[in-house]
């Protein structure tokens, strides 16, 4: 270990080095689920690359190079860019409360005129990891643990939270409090307010499923707890998505047998409820494989947070990590019926560009802290990379 | 940036704070992970039964197959109805497609006028959503392989190949078979046979008239499925192997009628508007059912135009009644035959004479009788048709008796021929007139003359006047007349399993005797002939005066306009002495019986006894020896 670390300190910036740095199975897993995702989509379009699969393999393409031209840069410089990322995310939510395009029901999308629209709540969920990790970064293990110092992480939180829950968004603002949440914990949050927070939370729960959502969001958590009261209404894709899933049994349907999803029958068949379309055809098997491929991402992430020396880069990694935790987990728990159902994918399985830009980026960030994994955030100067 | 100062123990509290915590974070994702694959687990290995089943339902419907109809053929087997293939459109609306660009897609390949576009978008309207719509029936095989090649450019549009009734004699059956039209809203019922899905199905036809809508469930069938796979709209995607049931098709019905005397009969008619019926007078067999003008059944099943309907409605001739039997007249002297076989059972003297002036004195009024007969006795009054004869003789019978013989012989009543929509007509008596008539409930003896040569009250109708032909011909049984020999090949009881008639067979003999002799020397001497050598038809002329037998008075025969001219009827038999066939005709305003009825009956007739394999041997021997009156019985014993 300190053989790799001293060649590493003392030959830095040789860029061959770096690539050749990047986590080997975490990568391989990343190319497993995407190239999983696109075989789906492949069956579900009836044997076609289009409209879904080749398209899906190429943005994988472009986002995982982007990861890797990512993951080389130094870590000082995703330090210096992580309060005004995070600046720049929230004027942009801003924004997108007074001019953004209403879609579907909800105020997301920012209009860039020929460069297309986007989300700039994609942006805030890797800006908000940046700006907790630095600001922690300058923390000592006393105030992280304890202390007024607390209300500014909470702050940092809020205010994304709050506008992009705002749109209405309740999957991203769910993400995005977590998130943030998880690395004000991670800083060493002292368990006792943990606690407490948690008890109030669940307090406030009744009140705020009362007064604080939208009725659709009410009813899609009443259609959860009670899915067959209207099959054809609310609880339609959920009903169906487990029909997909149990369907399917131990090996599955067979590739391109899938009724449910190659008939209609199920919702969202190629992004949101794909994990439902891999059930059917694939099976109880096929499904726990990629579930396997998801904890090899999330393993390999955590170990490159924990090998981190500087306390910036930890905190990033786990942060990130915990995104792409929190979409498995929400959108697996969805699919299954035991979660409402809210407008989460699956990373890299799901057919969509934001979200997966959005995870690559944030990959992009893990890696480069495994590669600058030695490397002080703060002090001297240095390059770029 | 600024370097915060940390001593290197906080550092490592940092980060042991941080290690303790990513742990326990990644065993939390685990557990979450377990989690997902216990439900995993419990919704795909242990529910994995029930939730393939709903898997299946959604995957699986069964299409609806109609059955064939039954087919409905003649006493030989000559086909009057049955369903031929029918290439046809059809067309499941969609929420998000419009049925206007649709047809005008279709319009390129199948070229459709104005007025067939706004029919075919206002049957898609009314339709029920995801019930399929018939926009184009009876396509040929080019447009219809044109429209299946060209699908994907046709959402909704599905090529199918159905069955149409068709009914090849066109309108010489309509009366008595009817037709099968589309389903109303009003013929679905919440319960019982037409609350059946089968009812929606676009091909489905229910009958409207006549035998189609009395056996309708018979010919009806049993609907058979298919098993298709559908996607979440329920659009059919594939046909699914196996699991098909096989429709059941409707039950074969086998008719009486003579499908060349029928044809021919009806075409005799010409422009005339009338009746004719033709029965076996042994076993009771219908072989002719005729209303004139007919129309053409087929065009109600693809569903007629308002104006065609409405040119069918309105003309004077009525082509849509049925005249055989829901037209009721009066018998005029056909009648005088039944008011004979009533006076001799009351007892009255056939050769008892009354001497006819040519008019006869009754009251403060003068009755005219159509010639100066001199002395007439029964015999050649019937031959004759001599009215004050039967003036005379009715008034000293009274209404009562002569009702009751009537009565006897058939008149008044309606048959279970299984065809809908009969009318009884009417016999009068003392207890009609008092039932009828509140201010005046007294049958005055002025009445009953009239009664006495077929008018009055008295209304029948052409299948009545038949039957009561066939029974004077019988002579023994009260005849029922059969037109359905056999429903899905169990037979039908003939309708010579009757009562008997109970009059002496001397008076029916005598009274043959007499009709025997209009045909040679009374008022059909002319026109009554059948040309067959010594087999000859028996009858009885009859002109009903449907407006005033007053004096005169009234538009008398051919003159004046069409409908107010007199009804002309001929009833009769043949052979005169051993009586095979009995036949009924009626031409409506027609004029004379001799001149208008009774050629047509002539022809009719001759017709069945030519194809009569026992008669036909006695047609081609050259006779043996003069024509005698059969006495006594007139029917030999039937063949077993």
């Amino acid at each position: 270990m300190t053989f790799v670390g001293l060649t590493s300190r003392t030959e830095r910036g040789r860029l061959i080095d770096k690539l050749l740095d990047i986590d080997r199975v975490f990568s391989l897993a990343l190319i497993l689920i995407a190239s999983a995702g696109s075989l789906m989509m492949f069956s579900i379009a009836g044997s076609s690359w289009e409209p879904w699969a080749a398209n899906h393999l190429i943005r994988f393409g472009v986002a995982f190079a982007l990861m890797v031209a990512l993951a080389v840069i130094n870590l000082r410089v995703w330090a210096a860019v992580a309060y005004p990322l995070y600046a720049l995310s929230l004027i942009l939510l801003i924004a997108v409360e007074v001019v953004g395009d209403v879609r579907m029901g909800a105020q997301r999308w920012l209009d860039l005129g020929p460069l297309g629209s986007f989300q700039p709540s994609e942006i805030m969920k890797l800006g908000l990891v940046l700006a907790l990790g630095r600001f922690y970064h300058g923390l000592s293990a006393d105030r992280a643990r304890l202390s007024w110092y607390l209300l500014i992480p909470l702050a940092m939180i809020a205010a994304p939270t709050l506008l992009v829950a705002h749109q209405p968004d309740l999957g991203t603002a769910i993400l995005l409090a977590l998130t943030g949440l998880t690395v004000v914990v991670l800083a060493g949050l002292s368990w006792r307010i943990i606690f407490a927070g948690a008890g109030l939370a669940a307090l406030a729960a009744p009140a705020f499923f009362l007064f604080g959502l939208h009725d659709y969001q009410r009813q899609r958590i009443l259609t959860f707890l009670n899915p067959e009261s209207d099959p054809s209404g609310s609880g339609y894709h959920l009903l169906q998505s487990k029909i997909a899933l149990g369907s399917g049994g131990l090996m599955g349907k067979g590739y391109g047998l899938g009724s449910q999803s190659q008939l209609n029958f199920l919702p969202e068949k190629q992004t949101d409820f794909i994990f439902a379309t891999l059930a059917e055809e694939f099976g109880f098997l096929g499904c726990m494989a990629v579930l396997l491929l998801y904890c090899a991402v999330v393993f390999t992430s955590l170990r490159t947070a924990s090998l981190a020396h500087s306390h910036f880069g930890r905190l990033t990694a786990a942060g990130v990590t915990s995104t792409f935790a929190l979409y498995v987990l929400i959108n697996g728990a969805m699919v299954m019926g035991m979660a409402p159902v809210v407008g989460v994918p699956m990373p890299l399985l799901s057919y969509g560009g934001s979200v997966m830009l959005t995870v690559m980026i944030g990959f992009g960030l893990v890696q480069a802290v495994r590669i600058h994994r030695y490397d002080e955030v703060t002090g001297s100067k240095s390059s770029l990379i | 940036m600024t370097q915060p100062s940390i001593i290197l123990s906080d550092v490592n509290a940092r980060q042991s704070v941080f290690h303790r915590r990513t742990f326990l974070l990644g065993g939390g994702f685990a557990l979450g992970v377990a989690a997902l694959g216990a439900r995993l687990a419990s919704l795909q290995l242990v529910e994995n039964d029930r939730y393939a089943k709903l898997s299946t339902s959604n995957q699986f419907n069964f299409r609806l197959v109609p059955p064939p109809r039954g087919v409905i053929t003649d006493r030989n087997g000559a086909i009057l109805a049955t369903n031929r293939p029918n290439f046809r459109l059809l067309y499941a609306r969609q929420k998000d497609q419009d049925p206007e660009a649709m047809i005008s897609t279709l319009a390129a390949y199948l070229p459709m006028d104005e007025a067939r576009r706004q029919r075919i978008l206002r049957d898609i309207g009314n339709a029920p959503r995801s019930t399929p719509v018939a926009i184009m029936e009876d396509i040929t095989w080019e447009q219809f392989s044109a429209v299946n090649i060209r699908a994907t450019e046709l959402p909704g549009v599905t090529a199918d190949m159905g069955e149409v009734r068709v009914y090849p004699h066109g309108g010489a059956f309509a009366h008595v078979i009817g037709y099968v039209a589309k389903v109303n809203k009003e013929d679905i019922t919440e319960t019982g046979p037409n609350s059946e899905p089968m009812m929606l199905h676009p091909g489905f036809r229910i009958g409207r008239q006549g035998l189609e809508k009395s056996l309708d469930l018979k010919l009806r069938g049993r609907p058979g499925a298919q098993k298709v796979e559908v996607d979440a709209r329920g659009r059919q995607v594939r046909l699914a192997p196996g699991g098909d049931i096989p429709a059941l098709a409707g039950k074969e019905v086998q008719l009486s009628l003579d499908m060349d005397l029928q044809v021919r009969g009806l075409e005799s008619f010409g422009e005339e508007s009338g009746a004719a019926v033709l029965m076996d007078c042994r076993s009771g067999d219908v072989l002719t059912l005729i209303s004139a003008p007919s129309f053409d059944a087929n065009r109600f099943v693809r569903g007629l135009s308002g104006t065609e309907y409405r040119a069918l409605a309105e003309y004077d001739h009525k082509p849509l009644f049925n005249k055989a039997l829901t037209a009721t007249y009066p018998p005029g002297s056909t009648f005088k035959a039944l008011v004979a076989i009533a006076a001799l059972e009351f007892g009255v003297d056939p050769k008892m004479t009354i001497s006819c002036p040519g008019f006869w004195n009754f009251g403060n009024r003068r009755w005219r009788c159509d010639g100066v007969h001199g002395r007439t006795n029964m015999h050649d009054a019937i031959s004759s048709s001599c009215d004050t004869y039967f003036y005379t003789i009715s008034l000293k019978l009274g209404p009562d008796r002569i009702a009751a013989v009537a009565r006897r012989f058939g008149l008044g009543e309606t048959y279970d021929i299984g065809i809908p929509g009969q009318r009884k007509g009417l016999i009068p008596d003392t207890e009609y007139k008092k039932r009828t008539f509140k201010r005046d409930p007294v049958w005055h003896p002025g009445e009953t003359p009239s009664m006495g040569i077929g008018q009055g009250y008295t209304l029948v109708n052409a299948l009545q006047q038949c039957v009561m032909t066939a029974r004077i011909a019988n002579g023994r049984k009260a005849l029922s007349p059969r037109l359905i020999r056999s429903i899905g090949g169990v037979p039908t009881p003939e309708g010579s399993a009757a009562p008997d008639l109970g009059f002496n067979p001397d008076h029916l003999a005598l009274v043959r005797e007499a009709m025997a002799s209009v045909t040679t020397r009374g008022t059909a001497a002319r026109t009554g002939q059948i040309g067959l050598g010594d087999i000859r038809m028996a009858g009885k002329t009859g002109t009903a005066q449907g407006y005033n037998y007053n004096g005169g008075r009234g538009i008398v025969g051919t003159n004046g306009p069409w409908h107010l001219r007199d009804h002309a009827w001929f009833v009769g038999f043949a052979p005169h002495d051993t009586p095979r066939y009995a036949v009924a005709v009626l031409v409506e305003h027609g004029g004379f019986g001799a001149q208008a009825a009774a050629p047509r009956a002539r022809d009719l007739m001759r017709l069945a006894l030519l194809q009569d394999p026992e008669l036909r041997g006695r047609i081609e021997r050259p006779p043996a020896s003069a024509a005698t009156v059969a006495q006594g019985p007139a029917v030999p014993e039937a063949p077993a």
